[in-house]
């Protein structure tokens, strides 16, 4: 039994208090933990068949080390976070292997094929920057011990994931031609991506308590902004354009389309031009799942039960 | 596949104390020896060592993932 009602934790987490075991959180706190730490392990796991898939455009030798190193990264990640799961009482073996594809609670950009290695480094670029600075502000403010630990290696791995997608971006944006037309074509798909990755504006939110039992210290809205505070300018100084600038007078990064919008995933193409949509449709666009949502799942799940059937002395 | 959770410890040099650095699921001590190492790469680790978590006995602590473990609750 918690020793704390669900307005003495709140109280006692806002002032400092570190939870450390399962048996000091009410239901709503631990409600609200496992939710923030599926949709980061889910996001982790998926992470990987993404970019598995998209290490086979690496140029080189080396590139297939450092792509295939960030994909081991992630799945360890992953592994962590089903981890700390496994001790709020949740089944890592259900939530990677018995679920369908559909019930996975990753970031619609994972469901999207990349398609190139610009595709693959603007997604290293773009996504893991969005990762990082979600989990950092995680990092610095969530009151579960044992997350604050776990998100010290994470987040010196996600910095050299990012490290090597922004490399890269510069690398071909400064090549000119081809190569710098194949990196905006991928900005032009995934920066709206990312900035809807961070979710309903604050106006809209609602409340799921996250800030309340401090699992998280920033808003949606301040999160879009420090992603957009680096992301703007490294697409500036390298000659990429992006729908977003900074507004001197309101003090703020600032889009430049109707936010949110229609977005086709077999073009890969936002609709600006036909204005903005509710937040509903985005939700339904997120619910129905992207291309790719099953072939990911699938080649994370296919090879289990024959061996594990194997280990067990049963005939697969 | 029925695998345990081991607890990772690990010192980064000469001197430094052993820190848990966190936890691999495993089948067995030798998958816990190789996982632990891949997982926890970001560091030149001085030593690493694994533990099953089962074999932890807490010293002052009734809850917590440790005394679960003793008390066989969860894995």
């Amino acid at each position: 039994m918690t020793p704390f009602s669900e307005d003495e934790l709140k109280a006692k987490v806002q002032d400092g208090y570190i939870v450390e075991s399962p048996e000091e959180m009410t239901e709503g706190y631990k409600k609200a933990l496992i939710v923030q730490l599926t949709v980061q392990a889910d996001t982790e796991l998926m992470s990987a068949p993404s970019y598995w898939r998209a290490a086979r455009y690496a140029p080189s030798t080396n590139t297939q080390v450092s792509a295939h190193a960030i994909i081991q990264d992630e799945l360890a990640h992953a592994n962590i976070a089903y981890r700390l799961l496994e001790d709020l009482g949740e089944s890592k073996e259900h939530l990677v292997y018995g679920r369908q594809p559909h019930e996975f609670k990753h970031p619609y950009g994972f469901d999207q094929p990349l398609d190139n290695w610009a595709e693959l480094v603007v997604a290293t670029g773009f996504f893991d920057r969005a990762g990082i600075t979600l989990l950092t502000d995680v990092h610095e403010n969530t009151s579960y011990g044992p997350l604050k630990r776990a998100l010290v290696k994470i987040g010196m791995e996600e910095t050299f994931h990012l490290r090597h997608g922004e490399v890269w971006m510069k690398r071909l944006a400064a090549a000119g031609g081809d190569a710098r037309d194949m990196v905006q074509r991928a900005v032009d798909w995934m920066f709206p991506m990312t900035i809807e990755w961070f979710g309903l504006p604050d106006g809209m939110k609602r409340h799921s308590g996250q800030l309340d039992y401090r699992l998280k210290g920033l808003t949606n809205d301040q999160l879009r902004q420090v992603w957009m505070a680096s992301t703007v300018p490294l697409c500036e100084s390298i000659g990429i354009d992006v729908p977003a600038h900074y507004d001197d007078g309101r003090g703020e990064f600032v889009l430049d389309y109707p936010f949110p919008c229609r977005y086709d995933a077999t073009e890969k193409r936002w609709f600006f031009g036909e204005g903005e949509i509710s937040w509903d449709d985005v939700f339904a666009r997120w619910k129905a799942r992207g291309p790719m949502n099953e072939v990911y799942v699938e080649s994370i799940q296919r090879s289990r039960g024959d061996v594990g059937r194997w280990l067990a002395g049963q005939a697969a | 596949m029925h695998e345990v959770v081991y607890d990772v410890f690990a010192r980064k040099a000469r001197g430094d104390s052993l820190c848990h650095i966190g936890y691999v699921d495993a089948l067995d001590d030798e998958t816990a020896r190789v996982y632990a190492w891949r997982t926890y790469d970001e560091e030149n680790w001085f030593e690493m060592c694994v533990v099953r978590r089962t074999a932890i006995i807490p010293v002052n602590r009734d809850d917590g993932p440790f005394a679960r473990a003793r008390k066989g609750v969860g894995r």
